[in-house]
């Protein structure tokens, strides 16, 4: 898992991304879309985008102030480790 | 055959139950119980989802005698309830639908209510009362759709109930609807308060002001006891709904009263229902704690009924909502 924080120059925005390994493809695409349906709950001053490129799962967060992105990062974390675990205990994925 | 895994977490009880055909396989359960004088608070609450979920899930599972690949399709609650544990209880189901390669459905738990309700009680048309710590909703089914006759304008009965308990640190465990029920019995003197029915409609929060005013001061004063404040309360909130329910069922010709939700389990409550539906010659359902108060069962059911008339919820649409009326579902299933 490969974090980075930074404050970008060229938009004057806070970002910041993720990456988290998945034993496979699949799994990684069975994360997103878990993760994805729900919308960040407060209405601006942040996004966050999660795609899949091969087994890897990225998120990255673009907001206006470092409380508003704790929180969202905090919450994804706490989100993507019950998913992970849900995984674990119930998974692999049935072939398809 | 139609087996649906049903998943629960809206507010503080964690539950998964799984439906064969109308049969209850398994419905376990875990409630977040808060000290005396706190309520749960929606993150606090998210964590003790996320840290008895896979457990609860594993012994829904277990007590069904059921492998993943025997169920057919997996139902969560949409809403409406507090965000964050309706995300982690969602975030679980998404996860093992897409795991077990199944078909997931999005459940409105008030429906889901309404549905255990009538499966348990076999009540074929019933005006349904929906009593909890969220929602006060007077229902009648007319046209596809569960359409609400009466609510409440401010808060849920049970939240009124909820609070009181909180202002005299009643204890929460079991729940606190069910200590005031048990110190009720032992209330002897009527305290009066005010009582607001509005047309169709209940109003609790101007009760719930009052009577914490009266708290702070009766019982300093030895005016009345807590167990006197207990019975006043539950006697006037329940003589409204009674009334409300009542004028319902003249409105729609019924003659079958079902009362679901977590206030629901309160026999007082049902005794009073009892009363009125004796002298109207209608006949009064109710279920016990298991199926009143929140439970996966209840999902499961719901989800059976829409998974068997043909709906799924695909993945991109499985957002959670916080509000989500019960008159916003069309109702698929029954004719």
């Amino acid at each position: 898992m490969a974090a980075a924080g930074e404050a970008n120059g060229g938009t004057g925005k806070l970002e910041f991304s993720l990456d988290v390994p998945f034993p496979s493809s699949r799994d990684a695409t069975i994360a997103l879309r878990s993760l994805s349906p729900d919308k960040e709950p407060r209405k601006g001053g942040i996004s966050k985008l999660i795609t899949v490129s091969g087994s890897t799962l990225s998120v990255r967060w673009s907001a206006d102030e470092s409380r508003i992105l704790r929180v969202s990062v905090s919450s994804f974390l706490d989100h993507l480790s019950l998913v992970m675990e849900t995984m674990e205990m119930f998974g692999p994925p049935v072939a398809v | 055959m139609t087996v649906v895994i049903g998943f629960e977490g809206s507010a503080n009880k964690i539950g998964i139950g799984i439906i064969r055909d109308g049969e209850v396989l398994s419905n376990p359960r875990r409630t977040y119980i808060t000290p005396p004088g706190q309520g749960f608070l929606p993150s606090d609450t998210a964590r003790h989802h996320r840290a008895f979920i896979l457990t609860v899930l594993k012994e829904a599972l277990e007590q069904a005698g059921l492998k993943p690949a025997d169920i057919d399709c997996v139902a969560y609650t949409k809403g409406p309830g507090m965000g964050a544990p309706l995300v982690t209880v969602a975030l679980v189901a998404r996860t093992v639908a897409q795991l077990w390669g199944k078909p997931l459905l999005g459940v409105n738990h008030c429906i889901g209510h309404i549905e255990m309700g009538r499966l348990i009680t076999k009540a074929n048309n019933p005006t349904v009362l929906y009593v909890s710590g969220g929602n006060t909703q007077v229902i009648a089914y007319s046209e596809r759709r569960y359409r609400i006759f009466g609510e409440t304008i401010d808060i849920a009965v049970g939240n009124c109930l909820d609070r009181f308990a909180r202002v005299i640190k009643i204890s929460n465990d079991p729940s606190p609807g069910y200590n005031i029920e048990q110190m009720a019995k032992k209330g002897s003197q009527y305290v009066e308060l005010p009582y607001t029915v509005k047309g169709m409609d209940v109003s609790f929060s101007g009760i719930l002001s009052y009577i914490e005013d009266a708290a702070h001061k009766m019982l300093s004063s030895g005016q009345c006891t807590a167990e006197d404040l207990c019975f006043s309360l539950q006697e006037t909130l329940f003589s409204m709904l009674v009334e409300i329910t009542e004028r319902a069922m003249a409105h729609c010709g019924s003659q079958e009263v079902l009362i679901v939700g977590g206030v629901g389990c309160n026999l007082r409550l049902q005794e009073m229902m009892g009363v009125m539906c004796k002298e109207r010659g209608a006949k009064l359902f109710a279920t016990d704690e298991r199926f009143c108060i929140d439970n996966g069962a209840m999902i499961a059911q719901a989800g059976w009924e829409m998974f068997r008339s043909g709906q799924v919820t695909e993945l991109e649409d499985s957002w959670i909502t916080q509000r989500y009326r019960t008159d916003e579902v069309e109702v698929t299933w029954r004719d």
